[in-house]
Parts: C-alpha cells; structure tokens; sequence
C-alpha cells in the first residue's frame, strides 16, 4: 500500500473549504441566537408561577435533548412542508438546530436563574421593581454573565453540530470535504484539512470566549 | 402620640409552615422617630422587617403606612394579598438596607442608586444621575460612582445600598443588621452614616445588635422575645432601668 | 383514524427491517459505549496522574476528537481505512468513530472526576500503606465513580444520537431503515416521528437508569 500525501488537490478548494467553514459559524450564530431567547423565556418559565408552563419547559426539554439533531433536521426538512410551512434548506436546519441548543440553553440558564443570590432579587423588590423589571433589569444581566462560559460552549459543540446540514446538501465544510474526497480520492489529505479547519476554529473561539470571560468575568 | 403614626404595626402574626413566627407584634412609628429593634436570633425581628416591606407575606394583623394599609385587601369579607404591581408600589413608599448589601453586582454604585429612579419613578437619565449623585455625596461616595461593587469595601458597599434606598424618598427606612456582615474596622463608617441620615430626620427602624448604637442614635428601642414584643421604651429605661426579666439577662448576655 | 389505521398497516409491514435497525442502533450503541469506556478509563488515568511526556500524547488525542465534529469523524473512518489497506465495513467504521469519540468524551470526564477528589484522600491512602494500585481501586476510583456517573450516561446518550449518523455512510441502523421505508410508502411525517419517539425512548430510560443508579449510590 503506497498513499503519499499530496495536497495540492485540497489546497486547489481550500476557498471552498473556508466559504463552508464560513456558513458553518453563521448557521450556528443564527441558531444559537434564537435558542438563546427560546431558553431566557423557558428557563424564566421554569421558575416561574405556572405549572402548566414548568411542563412545558420541562416537556421540550426532554423532547430536543434526547432526539438525535440529524431526526429532527430531517423532520424539519421533509416532513413539515406536508404541513404546509416550506422551509428551505438553510431555514430548516437553522430552525432545528435553534430548537436543539434551545433546550440545552434552557438548562443552562435554568441553573443560572437559580444561582442569582435571592438578595439581588429582594433588594431589587425593595426599592418597587416589579417581578418583570427586576427579571429584565437585575436577573437576567447577572445570570447571563455567568452563564457565559456555558454559552460559550454551547455555542462551540452547536458549531460543530452545524456538519450535520451536509446531510441535507446543504455547503458547509464537511459537505465540501466530502465533495473533495470523493472527487479527488485524496481521503487522508481531505479529512486531515477538514478536521484541521474545525480544530483550529475551535480553538480560536475558544480563545476568543477566555478572553470574553476575562473581561466579564463571573460575579 | 399626637400627631398621627407614619407606620401603626397591629396585631401583626405570621408563621413558617407551622412555625408560629410573629404571635400578635403591636407597633406605632410616629414621622422622624428612630426605634431600634433588639432582641436574640429567632425573635422575630428580621421578621417584622421584612413583613413591613411586603418581603414576607403574614397571616394576621395589619400594616398601614402613611394612613394606607399595604399587602392586603378584603374583598367582600376575604383577605386578598394584593397583585404585583400594587405591592411593587407600596414597596417603593419603603427602602430597605440589608445584612449583605444585595448591590447589584453589574452596575456601578452611581447605577445602583439610578436603577429605582428610572426604572420605578421614570425620571429621565439626566434626572437620575443627578439625584444618585447628590445621594452618593451625602453618605460620603461622591468620587466612587463609577466604581463596580467588587471594587468597593464593605463598608463603602453598605453606604451604596443606604444611598440607594434613601434616594427613592422613602417615607420610611427599614434597616436589618446592617453593621453585622461588616469587618469591625468598617462598621463605624456605617454607623456614622446612619446616625447622620437619623440627625436629617428620617424616620428609621432598625434591627441591630450594635447596643451602644441602639442607645445613641434611637429615640425609641424595642426588645423582641420569641415573636412578641416585650418590652418598649426610651434607650435610658431599655438599657439602664429594663423591666422585662429576659430583656435584662439578654443585656446581661450581650454586655458591650 | 384511517390515515393512523393505514400507518399501522405500514409500519406491519416494515416492522422486520425496523426491528432490524433498532437492533442494530442498540448494539452500535453498546459497542461503541464498552470501547469507548475501556479506552476513556486509560486516558482519564493518564491525564491525571501520568508524568507530562505521556500525558502529551492523550492530551492530543482527547483536544483533536473534541474539536472535531463526530460527523467528519465517521466520514474519516469510513473513507480512510480502504486506502491505508483496512478493509472495515461501515458499520465497523462507524464503531471505531464513535467508540474513538466516546473515549476522548469519557477520558476527559473521568479526569475531572479523578481531580475533584481531594489531595487528602491520596495522602491518607498512602499514610496507611496504599500502593498506588491498591489507592486506585479502593479509594480513588469508588470515589470518582460517584461523580462521572451522570456524565458518563450523557456520554451514552450522546452516542445514541451518533449512531444515527452512520446513515450517512449507510449503515443500516434505525434512522436509514427509517428512511429506506419512507421512500417506499411516502408517509414521511408518520414514520420520521415514529423513530424519533423511538430514540427518544430509549434516551429517556437511559437517563432514568443513570439516575436511579445515582440515587442508589447516594444512599449509601
């Protein structure tokens, strides 16, 4: 068996590679912002008075942390235009992976609200903030500043949970990566660059979200 | 008392579960009088505090402030804890310091004393500042404003928190053992800064273990013995001549 | 109810080849998860108490399968093993995927339950004669196990959810039966929710055994 490595064949779509890698943080971003208002509003709810509502949270909770991302992707996707809502490509796997790291960030922030000292809450009663205001004003700004590693890491596995779009053809880097291996038969190259690429943006936010955390550390 | 009572406290009984926490507290606070509330832990006075400031909910008796009665309404023969915006209302009339500061950890202290005026009384931000600023002057902070809590010292945080309640103009100040989370070489600061909001004339009641405080600064003091009030009087009777045989082995206990 | 009686009848007639595919979604899961174990218990040991130079290479190895996608992953082992004269079926690459992925996972997990044991425990181990083996076995580990317990059944869970990627490479789990069956009778919503309940049990019962386990340990 001689494979030597030539990566002129990957190195001629790197630009494929990048515009990929490119759409995979901007599936993710879209995604995690709507699954972060979806989680404030659940992780609120679950503390709040109503019981049907506890349920509900807990309900679609269990519901998006337990089925696989590529089944609801393909759910989305294939089953709701018999609905009636037409989705493209990109909207589908958005609106499915908003729905997934929804229920992650639900019980991040869930743990967050609890861990907000009850006297920042009754200090902010004290001086005649409604339950709202103080939720909008005092709960909500401190526990999402330390929540803040934890989205941070949501938002990393979300990114790289953004491959999963390749099944449904839609560009991103590991779709373009296997576009190339097959083309090119360059296997080891192509998932060596491919890997290399999620590793690399990875660990650049990483870094990026250690020195967030730094500037914003926990209270 | 001649002139009508700011708080009238009335047969006021509340309990945990089944824990009968305040049996029956009698209590009057004429406009600019200082009471100070002893007593040993489990006594109920933080209690009472928080039952003022509609922080807990009682069971029994009443509260009227400034002639209105607050946490409660009957309708039609049944008692009704009123909604959240009603009570949000009637906590604004009072402002509360408490043990551990509670400062909001993500605004400066000039942030802290605003968030009440914009948010609660919608002042304007230029209002706001203003007001804060002359607030954070009075006890001492003016050159801190734009320091975060973690920046500040104990003592320096408490002063904050007084700045913040006093700036909604309370019509009372409810203070719970404000001094006891304190380093001792903090503590006076504090109580230097409480004796000068009294000096103004506020109208202050105040839990507290600080005895020679309680002396110096109240008009009145109250000692508090297993959820009842039990004896009531000027600080030279209360400290001095004290009636009440627990009140006088508590002195005894607490001898500072 | 006809269009739900026609789905019964549907899924009559499909029921070997799903049955075919739970089982094999089971046992890729089982597999996965036994290895994946095995190989995390030897990485969470080195991590931990290894000197630097072995630690280096596990260290590598857990960072890279962190940061990789579990997809690229099982497209690597499937592409990669023919040209370097392995000949793997996709299944068997699949497994390797995961059960490689799992290990990272495990390993990682396991070190953090190792080092939240407090150094006491190593000093009153050895104070009263403990080989380091025998401070393993019966002090050190007992203990971790108390705390890598719920994120090893996450770990589990998690590659319950992987195995449906290897539909991808064609590997005839639940998610591809699924598919194959939807392409003949069309009845996409039915039989797409009918395995995402599937998953979604035996999640859910993965999770309630990972915490009736927690609470029999706790008891003690």
């Amino acid at each position: 068996m001689a494979y030597s490595l030539h990566f002129g064949a990957v190195w001629a779509s790197f630009d494929k590679l990048l515009e990929g890698l490119a759409l995979g943080l901007g599936l993710a971003v879209a995604a995690v912002a709507i699954g972060t208002v979806l989680g404030l509003v659940a992780a609120f709810a679950s503390v709040g008075p109503s019981r049907v509502a506890r349920a509900f949270v807990s309900a679609y909770v269990s519901l998006f942390r337990n089925l696989p991302l590529l089944v609801l992707v393909l759910l989305v996707y294939f089953a709701l235009p018999a609905t009636g809502i037409m989705l493209d490509k990109y909207q589908s796997f958005v609106g499915a992976l908003a729905l997934y790291s929804g229920a992650y960030l639900t019980e991040i922030f869930r743990a967050g609200l609890i861990s907000v000292p009850v006297g920042l809450r009754e200090a902010a009663r004290s001086i005649g903030l409604t339950r709202l205001q103080t939720n909008l004003s005092v709960v909500a700004p401190v526990m999402l500043r330390n929540a803040l590693p934890s989205l941070g890491n949501t938002f990393i596995g979300m990114f790289k949970d953004s491959s999963i779009a390749a099944a449904i053809a839609v560009p991103e880097l590991t779709f373009e990566a296997r576009k190339i291996n097959v083309d090119t038969f360059r296997v080891i190259e192509t998932w060596m660059v491919a890997s290399g690429l999620y590793i690399v943006a990875c660990a650049i936010i990483a870094a990026l979200l250690r020195r967030l955390e730094r500037r914003f550390p926990k209270f | 008392m001649a002139a009508a009572p700011l708080l009238s406290i009335r047969g006021l009984t509340k309990q945990f579960d089944k824990l009968e926490v305040l049996k029956g507290v009698d209590l009057a606070l004429a406009p600019r009088e200082v009471v100070s509330i002893i007593g040993s832990s489990g006594s109920g006075k933080t209690t009472l505090l928080r039952c003022v400031n509609l922080l807990e909910e009682f069971q029994g008796g009443e509260i009227v402030l400034d002639g209105e009665a607050i946490g409660y309404r009957t309708v039609g023969g049944k008692r009704r804890r009123l909604g959240d915006r009603e009570l949000s209302r009637q906590r604004a009339m009072t402002g509360m310091v408490f043990q551990s500061f509670n400062l909001f950890p993500h605004l400066s202290a000039l942030g802290n004393v605003m968030l009440g005026l914009r948010k609660v009384r919608r002042l304007g931000r230029d209002e706001a500042r203003a007001i804060a600023e002359t607030w954070l002057d009075r006890v001492g902070l003016a050159t801190r404003g734009d320091h975060y809590p973690s920046q500040l010292s104990g003592g320096q945080q408490q002063r904050v928190a007084i700045a913040r309640a006093l700036a909604m103009n309370p019509k009372l100040v409810l203070l719970d053992e404000v001094t006891s989370a304190l380093d001792p070489e903090l503590v006076q600061e504090v109580l230097n800064t409480v004796k000068s909001i009294a000096d103004d004339g506020a109208t202050l009641l105040i839990v507290t273990h600080e005895m020679r405080f309680a002396r110096d600064v109240s008009s009145r003091v109250v000692f508090m013995e297993q959820g009842q009030i039990a004896e009531d009087g000027p600080p030279a009777e209360i400290f001095g001549a004290p009636r009440n045989p627990r009140l006088a082995e508590f002195l005894r206990n607490t001898r500072t | 109810m006809e269009l739900f009686d026609s789905f019964l009848q549907q899924l009559w007639i499909a029921r070997e080849a799903l049955w075919h595919g739970f089982m094999l979604t089971v046992g890729i899961s089982v597999a996965s998860i036994v290895f994946g174990t095995l190989l995390g218990c030897v990485v969470a040991l080195q991590l931990t108490y290894a000197p630097l130079l072995l630690r280096l290479p596990f260290r590598i190895y857990v960072d890279l399968m962190r940061g990789t996608p579990v997809l690229v992953l099982i497209l690597a082992s499937f592409y990669i093993p023919a040209v370097i004269g392995l000949s793997l079926s996709a299944t068997e690459a699949g497994i390797l995927a995961l059960s490689l992925f799992a290990g990272a996972h495990i390993g990682e997990l396991g070190r953090g339950a190792l080092q939240a044991i407090p150094p006491g425990q190593i000093e009153a181990g050895r104070s009263i004669g403990l080989t380091f083996p025998k401070l393993l076995a019966y002090v050190l580990v007992p203990q971790a196990l108390r705390a890598a317990l719920p994120p090893w059944i996450n770990t589990g869970v998690e590659l319950i959810k992987g195995s449906s990627l290897l539909s991808i490479i064609g590997v005839g789990e639940l998610l591809l039966k699924t598919q194959e069956i939807i392409g003949r009778n069309f009845m996409t919503i039915e039989f797409y929710v009918f395995a995402g309940v599937l998953y979604l049990i035996v999640n859910i019962a993965l999770d309630q055994f990972g915490k009736s386990v927690e609470r029999r340990m706790s008891a003690r």
